[in-house]
């Protein structure tokens, strides 16, 4: 097989460069006119994290390093060194792609948005008709590789952001956050994705408080939340269950007053705070007070790290799946080289058996004619029913392919299958 | 039928204590394979001990209910059964192990202490009182798996407030669902507790000559019984939350074992039969 990947990734190549490369949904449609000289199928995976080129090139010794100047003719980067570029041929490209696939080869491991993106790379390749039967088996067993392993594995379990780990704290403390109201303090990036956490979390209610009040409404538009202004934030704190800060400020917005007031017209219904503000912005001696529940990054980043833990030990079990579909995959395309072979062996004889009842059709009646063409078909069917399945499992247990080949010549040249007009009347001439 | 009662009660510990075990791996490594086929242990485990209930009823001739080792069983049997119903009305799995613990503890004394009592007292064979000791010994597994909860209520809690996020952060369920679990138990054990008074009273009277009101177990029981009303009473009037009721639960249960083994050991009262 002769599949080619070359790749720029996290693993070999400075965020920069990265960047630099990566190609949009657009540019990539721009880009596969450029690389189809070169390769008969292919499809462009380009991320954040990663640029990946997989192709099935026309010639079996694939010059890779005409598709990196392709590349980097198409969208020119300044100080790109050769060794950022990674490439992988037929077994280990196929392995590659399925570690992608599968996110164990993600920056944050067992990422599931990668599965996504995988998928939606090979649909732009597929609009443009760049994938044939090859690409479309190859890119359908990633695709079930990634779905295995979130189903069959735990390498997507668990908060690997801090955000997220708050809101998986927030989660141990209530059940069912759809009566649940929060409040996000800070609209930046942290406070935004926070925001999102908890809409996808399917929190009730979500206000927004910001010290521009601009983006404090953008962000509310953002999740169809409240806004409150940031100087009356004070008098509103008990009407939260749950309150996310992240702004920039420089000392504390909340301090042990205002949440002991809050607890206190809370009637002690328990109150969750989360501080993922560096500095931080509630003071931490809240958490002394009954039924608060208060954590920093600090606290937080613990949950992340445990969960990456826990997700690295998943990866033997994601590998065993890959070498599973791997098994799965070549079995498959081993018997594409014997495919062409049974189909030819098949028209050989049924030409000869069209041949040789075309020659008695007028001398005998319609309907012993029906009965010897069946008869004939049945005949047929028996004498090669053997070969065939022999031929196939030879294939697909993968296991010999010099002896399938060797077997394929065979058939070949007794049967003089590879030249034209190879029926049984060429053979009766000669 | 003596055999098939002495093998199946040699069986029970083992039962509970293989249900038990699997369910501690589950808690422990959190297996996919487990979490289901977890209850079926279970499961297996209820119908051995709830034949060995009837084969012994129908052996001896009157329920189990009449020395300490046959209610020691009953209520294994009730705690477990409790908990089935339990996991499979609220889909929490993973807070087993602390209550079967329990079933496990009582199963294995009855089991090696029990004999079998083919002459008992008249009075152990009223119907009055099967129903008297049957909603008694489901009010105290009620209770007991409120305390269990309201435990694990405790040490979540406190895991939580010190930001420790191991084990028992990762297995248990949140807290607003263990103060539920923990206070809906106590609340069906509290009103099986309240029947079982209300037949004792009407009934001890006329079944037992030397009925006292003074009788120290109950008063023990009566005890017991203000104690989770009024942990019943503060949610719903105070609107109290979790740690304050749920400290309600455990004093109540406290009480109730100190009480149960005090007048079973110490005091004279009519309420012994063995």
């Amino acid at each position: 097989m002769n599949l080619l990947c070359i790749t720029i990734n996290h693993n070999n190549s400075p965020i920069e460069t990265r960047e630099a490369l990566h190609l949009s949904r657009n540019e990539i449609i721009e880009f596969i006119p450029l690389i189809k000289q070169v390769l008969a199928e292919g499809v462009i995976i380009s991320t954040c994290n990663r640029t990946e080129i997989f192709g099935l090139p026309f010639n079996y010794l694939p010059n890779s390093n005409s598709i990196i100047d392709s590349l980097l003719k198409y969208k020119p980067v300044n100080d790109i060194k050769p060794e950022y570029f990674h490439k992988y041929f037929s077994c280990g490209a196929v392995k590659h792609l399925f570690k992608v696939a599968s996110g164990i080869d993600s920056l944050i491991i067992g990422d599931s948005q990668i599965l996504g993106q995988v998928k939606e790379a090979f649909e732009i390749s597929e609009d443009m008709n760049f994938t044939g039967p090859i690409f479309h088996r190859l890119f359908e067993t990633a695709i079930r590789v990634g779905k295995r392993t979130i189903k069959e594995t735990g390498i997507g379990e668990g908060a690997v952001t801090v955000s997220y780990a708050a809101v998986q704290v927030v989660e141990k403390i209530f059940s069912g956050l759809e009566k649940k109201s929060a409040l996000v303090i800070g609209a930046g990036e942290t406070g935004e994705l926070a925001a999102i956490n908890l809409k996808n979390k399917g929190v009730g209610k979500i206000t927004i408080s910001n010290r521009t009040l601009d983006r404090a409404e953008s962000l509310a538009e953002k999740i169809h939340g409240e806004i409150i202004p940031f100087q009356f934030l004070t008098e509103h704190l008990h009407n939260y269950d749950i309150i996310i800060s992240a702004t920039s400020s420089e000392y504390f917005i909340i301090s042990y007053k205002d949440i002991a007031a809050a607890m206190k017209k809370r009637r002690g219904t328990p109150q969750v705070l989360m501080d993922i503000a560096i500095p931080r912005d509630i003071d931490p001696e809240v958490r002394n007070i009954d039924n608060v529940f208060y954590h920093d990054m600090d606290s937080l980043k613990v949950i992340v790290e445990q969960n990456l833990q826990k997700r690295k030990s998943e990866i033997p079990n994601v590998e065993k799946i890959i070498m599973e579909e791997m098994v799965g995959f070549f079995s498959w395309y081993n018997t594409l080289e014997v495919v062409p072979t049974i189909k030819s062996l098949r028209n050989f004889f049924d030409e000869i058996r069209s041949d040789e009842l075309e020659k008695i059709k007028n001398k005998i009646s319609e309907d012993d004619f029906s009965k010897i063409e069946d008869m004939t078909r049945r005949l047929i069917g028996r004498i090669l029913h053997n070969p065939t399945v022999k031929l196939r499992e030879l294939a697909e247990n993968g296991n010999n392919i010099q002896q399938v080949t060797t077997n394929s010549i065979i058939l070949k040249e007794l049967f003089n299958l590879d030249s034209t007009n190879n029926n049984g009347k060429n053979i009766e001439e000669k | 039928m003596i055999s098939t009662l002495d093998i199946i009660n040699l069986l029970l510990p083992f039962a509970y204590f293989f249900t038990f075990a699997v369910y501690a791996y589950d808690f422990l490594k959190e297996k996919k394979s487990l979490s289901n086929s977890k209850r079926i242990f279970l499961f297996v485990t209820l119908i051995l001990h709830i034949s060995y209930l009837l084969i012994r009823t129908v052996e001896f001739d009157h329920p189990p209910i009449t020395n300490k080792f046959e209610i020691f069983s009953i209520l294994a049997f009730a705690i477990s059964f409790s908990y089935f119903i339990l996991e499979l009305l609220t889909d929490v799995r993973g807070t087993g192990v602390f209550i079967l613990l329990f079933a496990l503890i009582f199963q294995v004394i009855s089991s090696l202490f029990i004999e079998n009592n083919y002459v008992v007292p008249e009075v152990l064979r009223n119907r009055l009182l099967g129903l008297h000791v049957v909603s008694a010994l489901l009010g105290y597994s009620g209770i007991t798996i409120s305390a269990v909860y309201g435990l694990l209520f405790l040490v979540l809690y406190k895991n939580l407030k010190s930001s420790k996020f191991g084990l028992i952060f990762n297995r248990l369920p949140s807290l607003e669902i263990l103060e539920k679990l923990s206070f809906n138990s106590l609340l069906i054990g509290f009103v099986l507790l309240t029947i079982a008074i209300v037949i004792g009273i009407i009934w001890l009277p006329t079944a037992f000559p030397n009925f006292s009101y003074g009788d120290p177990k109950l008063i023990g029981t009566g005890i017991v019984w203000i104690i989770y009303g009024a942990g019943i009473l503060s949610k719903f009037l105070a609107n109290w939350y979790g740690k304050k009721v749920i400290l309600f639960s455990l004093a109540g249960f406290l009480f109730a074992v100190i009480s149960l083994i005090l007048t079973t050991t110490l005091a004279t009262t009519f309420h012994s039969f063995y």
